[in-house]
């Protein structure tokens, strides 16, 4: 990562045309080769940026130095550097990457390692069961040696129930599983989708996000 | 279709069935819409979120029989700001015509084909006197749940019980649970979990009708009662799933009882609250011949009261959630109530001096 803050000039050419006129400003140039300019202010939008890939050019005109940022489509972002106040390059090496507090994955994560949780006496045959239509979150076993297949989400919503049909209706072509019930899971189930997919006769199951991890409340409950 | 009614009793009835109404159609956006039908002039409003139906009649004059679905919301809407008088409804094509005094309202109306086709209700009816019912709802439908994770929790446990009805809801927090001894709905070691939201429907139109007819079929329940201007029908699917074990939680007897004055500890606790901002809780502090209230929000203030009683145990400090003491309170029978502690952390009772069909079951809050 290479940040410049410098008062400088800035014209974009490419969709339209723009220009930023002389100020201090900073100026990022990420590893993958983004270039972003930002105003002191304004929480995460730039002024100006291009994504990458991109090439980007120093060089010398007049005196001042400048940069042409170009991309594939030819837009081009073009920095005249007035003077330089700081330049400072640090490598941050691998991001690991945003891990959102409750999301599917981990609820997935979890109920895979508590497949109990979901009925008494069933296993799991595995997560993310690959078919030709997309993976279903889990394949389980129930007591009677059923299969299960267990949609997993946040929200269950109609569009998840709907989402499980096709993978129950999938499934059950496959006659070394015939017949895969189906379980619709989530912290929260509307109304609607619940009646829905009670309607086809599938189960819907409410998860305790905070019980799956083993966090217990210091409320006093009935229940 | 071709109908002409009095305003004021069209917009009560539309009002009735439009608070079923699925605010947002999802997969069946017909579902917004309120169903009309009128035959033999009688008006059939009905709206719906498939898990609550509310059906409500109103006598027409039926110029033209047929059906159709309206937008819910603009068509109440439009009725309710008409003035009373004659109201003129006219259904062609794809457009209704509202008509009334010198105003005129067009709209475009859904397809009637994609209204989902209710079923009769099933099963025996069964007759309830809507003073007994009205009241217990009134006590116990607001201590269940309104928290969809826990869908049992959502509903109100109606059972069987000594001959009578038992009403039961719990939150997790509080438990309400009321005897109704005249009532046989059910039969003996029967009961059903019923959405509290569809009780509360049922509860705001339990009015000057003598008794509340109910069905109930193996997944749902209807109960119809009559209302000024017709009859309303409210329908809801059963809660399936086992309410938890309630009464392992109440002790036979309690060794802490405060017998006070139920309207001064209300008031009192009503002005004390004042200072109890968002969670914090009221403490009780129960002495012999008094119970002390107090409230204390960090960089807001205090409140303090005393508020006569007679107190028969060992001094206790004990906290609750003030809303849930407050509508605890409410809804107990008679001018006095006992509350009954085992310590600071178990649960405290709530009833009438005199005994009586209600039970209000209080868990208290942690203090420090």
């Amino acid at each position: 990562m290479r940040l410049v803050i410098a008062k400088c000039t800035v014209d974009y050419s490419g969709r339209l045309d723009a220009h930023l006129s002389e100020a201090v400003r900073l100026i990022m140039v990420k590893a993958d080769g983004c270039v972003a300019v930002h105003a002191d202010g304004g929480a995460y939008k730039p002024l100006n940026w291009m994504n990458a890939p991109n090439h980007i050019r120093e060089y010398e005109e007049d005196g001042e130095l400048r940069w042409t940022v170009t991309n594939e489509k030819k837009e081009q972002l073009t920095i005249k550097l007035h003077e330089i106040l700081s330049d400072f390059t640090e490598e941050m090496g691998l991001d690991p990457g945003l891990q959102k507090d409750g999301v599917e994955a981990h609820l997935q994560e979890l109920l895979a390692a508590n497949v109990e949780k979901i009925s008494a006496g069933m296993v799991l045959v595995r997560r993310e069961y690959p078919t030709d239509i997309g993976p279903v979150d889990l394949l389980c076993r129930d007591v009677a040696g059923i299969a299960v297949a267990v949609e997993i989400k946040r929200r269950g919503e109609i569009d998840g129930v709907e989402q499980l049909t096709r993978y129950l209706e999938y499934l059950n072509r496959d006659g070394n599983l015939r017949p895969v019930s189906g379980i619709f899971a989530a912290q929260e189930i509307k109304p609607q989708a619940r009646v829905l997919a009670e309607d086809r006769g599938i189960r819907c199951l409410i998860i305790d996000y905070d019980a799956l991890r083993g966090i217990e409340s210091n409320e006093l409950k009935l229940f | 279709m071709k109908f002409r009614c009095e305003r004021d009793a069209l917009v009560e009835q539309l009002g009735t069935a439009s608070r079923a109404v699925s605010s947002r159609g999802g997969a069946l956006p017909v579902l917004t819409g309120i169903h009309l039908a009128a035959r033999d002039d009688l008006l059939t409003i009905t709206g719906t979120d498939l898990e609550i139906t509310v059906r409500a009649s109103v006598s027409v004059a039926v110029t033209e029989p047929g059906e159709a679905v309206l937008p819910s919301r603009i068509a109440v809407d439009i009725v309710r700001s008409l003035d009373s008088g004659a109201v003129e409804v006219e259904v062609s094509g794809e457009e209704a015509k509202i008509v009334g005094g010198r105003s005129q309202f067009s709209v475009r109306t859904l397809p009637v084909d994609d209204f989902p086709v209710l079923a009769d209700p099933s099963g025996d009816e069964v007759t309830v006197a809507t003073a007994d019912l009205a009241a217990g709802l009134k006590q116990v439908v607001r201590a269940a749940s309104s928290d969809d994770a826990r869908p049992i929790l959502t509903g109100v446990l109606m059972s069987a019980e000594d001959g009578g009805l038992r009403l039961v809801a719990t939150d997790s927090y509080r438990l309400a649970v009321r005897d109704l001894p005249d009532a046989t709905v059910l039969s003996e070691g029967q009961k059903v979990l019923v959405p509290s939201r569809a009780l509360d429907e049922l509860s705001r139109v339990l009015g000057e009708s003598e008794e509340v007819r109910v069905r109930l079929g193996e997944r749902e329940v209807t109960f119809n009662v009559s209302v000024k201007d017709g009859e309303v029908q409210v329908t809801t699917r059963l809660i399936e799933g086992e309410f938890p074990n309630y009464r392992q939680l109440i002790p036979s007897s309690y060794p802490n009882q405060l017998t006070i004055g139920r309207e001064p500890l209300l008031e009192a606790v009503r002005r004390v609250k004042l200072m109890a901002r968002d969670t914090t809780p009221l403490r009780l502090t129960q002495k012999s011949d008094c119970v002390e209230l107090m409230a204390v929000t960090q960089d807001v203030g205090q409140a303090h009261e005393e508020v006569d009683a007679q107190y028969d145990g060992d001094e206790l400090t004990v906290a609750f959630n003030p809303d849930y003491l407050i509508q605890g309170l409410e809804a107990a029978l008679g001018d006095e109530v006992v509350l009954e502690t085992l310590d600071a952390l178990k649960p405290a009772v709530l009833r009438s001096s005199q005994g009586g069909d209600f039970l209000y079951l209080l868990m208290p809050v942690r203090v420090s």
